[in-house]
Parts: C-alpha cells; structure tokens; sequence
C-alpha cells in the first residue's frame, strides 16, 4: 500500500498540487484524470522521488522508488543508443539478469536501432517494455496510450490486467477516457491541483458525461466554424 | 527576425548565468580568451591562418544542422529565413574575420566571408543512423554514446601511436594516450536526464563505485593498445606510460565525482576553476576527490533515497 498525505507542491508562488490525500492499494488500477496543467504529472514525478514536495508518501517498501516503474509522458532516450542497449541500462540498474531481449520484445521493435529513430509509440512501447522487464511492483503509467496504434492499445490494456492479476498496483494518467474504463478500478478527477471527485467503475459513465459537458460545452459554438 | 535574434541573446545570457558568471564579465572573460588563444596559435605555427579558416567554417556545421533548419524554415519565409542563415554565420564567423584582418591576412579572411555566406545555404543530413558496434554493450550509456560519438578520435589517436612508432618520437605517442584519456573525460562533462539516475536500485556510494569501475575498465580498454604499443617499442619509458596512464585514471575520477556533486545541474564556475587548479597542480587532486566525493554522495542521496 502507498499513502499519500497532504501532499503539497508549488513552483515559486505557483501551487500545483495542493493538500493532496490518496491510497493505492495492491492489485488494484487506478486512473487519474485531469486538464493539462492539473498537475498530474507533478503529482507523479512527487511519487516516484523526482521532485521535492511538503507531505508524506508512506509504502510498505523500504525504499519505494526502487520498486516504481515510472512511463513518463514523454521519455527521454540518448542520441545514439539502440533499443537493446536501454532495455539493458534499465535492466541493469535494477541488477536484472535477461537472458534473451529479443523474447521480451513483445511489441516487435527494432531493437537494435538506435532508440531516437523511432516514432512516438515505439519510444513509448520501448520505454514501456523496460519498466515491464525490471519487475516493479508499482506502475506509473503516464500516458500509456498516447501516439501508439491500436493493436498495441489493445496489448497495454492487456497488459494492465495481467498486472493487477498479479497483484501490482498501477497508476494512469490518460486523455483517453475508453482506456481508463476497459482498466481502472477507480478514477479521480483532479482539477488545478486538488482532487475534486472519485468514482468507481459503476459511475465511469456518468463521469464521462460530465466532463464532456463541462469540457466541451458551448466552447465549439463560440468559435463560430463555417 | 529581429525578435529571434533577441531572444538567442537572452538564451546566451541565460546560459552563462546559469554557468555561474554575469553576462558582461562572461562576454570580456570569452573575449579575452578568445584573443589569447588565437595570439598563441599565430604564435605557435605558421598554418594559423588555415587552421584559423577551418575552426571558424565547422562553427557553422551546428547551425545547418538540418532538425533545427526545418523549425527555422517552418518560422521565416524563405527569404527572412535566408537572412537569418546568412546574419547568424556572419556573427559567428566576425571575430575570426577581424583577427585575421588585424594579422593582414586578407585573402583567407575573404575565403572564410564567402565561406560563411556559402555555409548558410547547407543543409547538413540528418543524423549518421547507421548503428556502430562498440565493446560497451554490456554496460551501456556514457561509453557506449560517447564511443560512437568520438570513435574517429580515437582511431585518429591509434594513428598517432603508429606515427609515434615509425618517426621514433616518444612524446608523440604519450600525446595519443592523453588524447583518448581526454576523449573519455568529455564523456562525463553534461548531466544525465535525473530519470537516469533515479532507475538504479543501488545506495550512493554503490552508485558511485559502479560509474567509476565502468568508467575505469573502460577507459583502459581504449588505452590498452596504445599503452601496449608504447611498452614494447619505448621499453626504457614505461614507467612514463604508467604514471600517465594513472594520472588520466585520476583525473577521470575527479571528472566523475565533480559531475554527480553538482547534479543535477552541469559543472558551474567554482568547480570548473577546482579542476582547473587540478590540471596545473595535479598534487591538488588529493583534496579535491575526497571533496567532489562528500558532496557527490550528499547530492545523489536526495534521488537514490
């Protein structure tokens, strides 16, 4: 379990996240919904230890961050590294012994170009495999979905629920509120930093509904398309 | 394109604050070396105005890279984005026009002027993608990326042990060995992405011990031929062999510790100046690793704990 209290971050006077209280249990899927600038992304980066924050984060692990698999929105790769040479930095640094790469790369990538030359999904489908491979036992998934096809959109969510089956516990951040309803258990809205609302599977629709109507509302009409 | 201008100027003057020093004294300080160095070239060879022509042309190559054209080109109409290339090589390129003017050499300083204007009108290719094996693979990042980033220096240094050989001159080949010692240094001097670091399940001092093992093995891999080379056919100067190779060793050392002290920002001045001390009076050394150590190992427990 992993217990976040009154977690508080701000960039100069600008609060990102304010107050912030929330519990992640095992086997369990959790989605995290929001406009951009929220500060999802700030929330999990406070998580996984790369950002100072006020408050606490609790875990039943002695160092939680060693068993955190962060998928950042955007990850980053060196210029000239291939795709099996970061599957094995990020294997290495959790002292993981793989004996064939090529057996794990369950997206098909190209492994041995260099990881800069691929598109968005493949970067995100590299990234991805990585943090699979290290046996976390915590999933921040930032954006899982973004900029990657269908046939893999289908393998991540299968994916997610493997990983729940086996007792993880995992975090998504998405744009895309059907991937969030085929894989949450829970979703939480959160608005300008604080968590307005948490709704579980049987109220996902109405949820859906409403951020439609707030998001979209008359603002399509006021740009007076022709 | 006059905003665009301002604003690589605010970038610059960022920068070097950033690095530590004020703008006005970072202009004087890059002024002042500038004119140094290039007084002691003239000095030193009688090809310094070549050479002069040939450092100030591959200034340019960075600007023509053909990513940061596309968004230039995306930006400008043709012809604004052509005054763009043609003003930005012409201000790169305008210290070394006049310090070759000031040496009376006009025709080298008219070469590298249409040279410069010719320059705005290249496109350098995409990235060289073709993936080069190196013997880093099992320990991937900084000489893995920096092998295939360098490699031509490190053959161009193999090179210059064979010459070493065949002229018979010593100095020659210890040069080579400080060439690929140096060419390992520069692979630590920029920070790594924080996610980077955050991956690894070790303690500081664990982490530290693992980046220097690499480093070190490594290192001495590139080394090796030439160490051995120098060994066999300069027997009576092995003990020079040795005592440089060490002293690179320990400089490669100071270069880490300093890096992951600062992290995650870049070395700034004070630490630049500590090294630098260093390389004058290598002795130095003893104080400074102990202290980049402490300082590293406070640095990187606030992301590995």
């Amino acid at each position: 379990m992993i217990a976040i209290k009154h977690l508080s971050k701000s960039y100069g006077p600008k609060k990102v996240l304010d107050d912030i209280n929330l519990t992640f249990e095992k086997g369990r899927v959790y989605g995290i919904v929001g406009e951009n600038g929220a500060g999802k992304t700030t929330l999990f980066k406070c998580i996984a230890g790369l950002e100072d924050y006020h408050g606490t984060i609790s875990s039943d692990y002695d160092n939680l961050k060693n068993h955190i698999g962060f998928l950042q929105t955007a990850p980053y790769f060196f210029s000239k590294i291939t795709g099996r040479e970061y599957l094995r930095l990020l294997a290495n640094a959790r002292k993981i012994k793989v004996e064939n790469y090529d057996e794990k790369n369950i997206f098909e990538l190209p492994l041995d170009q260099y990881a800069v030359t691929y598109s968005t999904g493949m970067k995100k489908k590299l990234a991805l495999t990585a943090l699979l491979i290290q046996s976390n036992d915590f999933f921040i998934l930032d954006e899982p979905f973004n900029g990657v096809d269908i046939q893999s959109n289908m393998l991540i969510t299968e994916i997610i629920h493997q990983l729940k089956a086996l007792n993880k516990t995992i975090v998504i951040a998405s744009h895309i509120f059907s991937t969030l309803n085929s894989t949450c258990d829970e979703i939480h809205l959160l608005k300008g930093g604080v968590f307005v609302k948490k709704v579980y599977q049987d109220a996902f629709a109405q949820l859906e509904q409403e951020l439609k109507d707030f998001t979209i509302g008359n603002k399509v009409e006021k740009l007076g398309l022709r | 394109m006059t905003h665009y201008f301002k604003l690589q100027y605010k970038m610059l003057n960022r920068h070097l604050s950033e690095f530590g020093v004020h703008p006005v004294v970072g202009y004087l300080l890059g002024l002042l070396c500038f004119v140094g160095l290039s007084v002691y070239l003239f000095y030193k060879t009688a090809f310094a105005s070549y050479i002069y022509v040939f450092l100030a042309i591959s200034l340019l190559v960075n600007p023509g890279k053909t990513k940061r054209n596309d968004f230039l080109k995306s930006c400008f109409s043709k012809l604004d984005y052509l005054k763009t290339r043609l003003l930005e090589n012409l201000i790169l390129v305008a210290p070394f026009v006049g310090f070759l003017l000031y040496r009376a050499c006009f025709g080298e300083a008219l070469v590298l002027l249409i040279g410069s204007g010719g320059m705005a009108f290249l496109n350098f290719s995409r990235p060289f993608t073709q993936v080069l094996p190196t013997p880093f693979y099992k320990q991937p990042f900084e000489f893995t990326v920096g092998f295939r980033r360098t490699f031509l220096v490190i053959f161009f240094a193999y090179f210059l042990t064979y010459m070493a050989i065949a002229v018979n001159n010593f100095n020659l080949g210890i040069f080579a060995i400080l060439l690929v010692l140096f060419t390992c240094l520069s692979y630590y001097f920029n920070p790594e992405n924080r996610f980077f670091v955050w991956i690894f399940s070790l303690s500081p001092r664990n982490f530290l011990w693992q980046k220097i093992k690499v480093a070190l093995l490594s290192a001495t891999l590139l080394c090796l031929p030439i160490d051995l080379c120098l060994a066999v056919f300069f027997p009576e100067y092995i003990k020079i062999v040795i005592g440089v190779q060490i002293l690179g060793y320990l400089y490669l050392l100071t270069i880490i510790l300093g890096k992951y002290s600062a992290f995650p920002r870049a070395l700034d001045l004070p630490q630049g100046i500590l090294i630098a001390i260093s390389v004058w009076l290598p002795p130095f050394l003893l104080g400074i690793i102990p202290f980049f150590y402490v300082q590293a190992i406070k640095r990187l427990k606030e992301i590995l704990e």
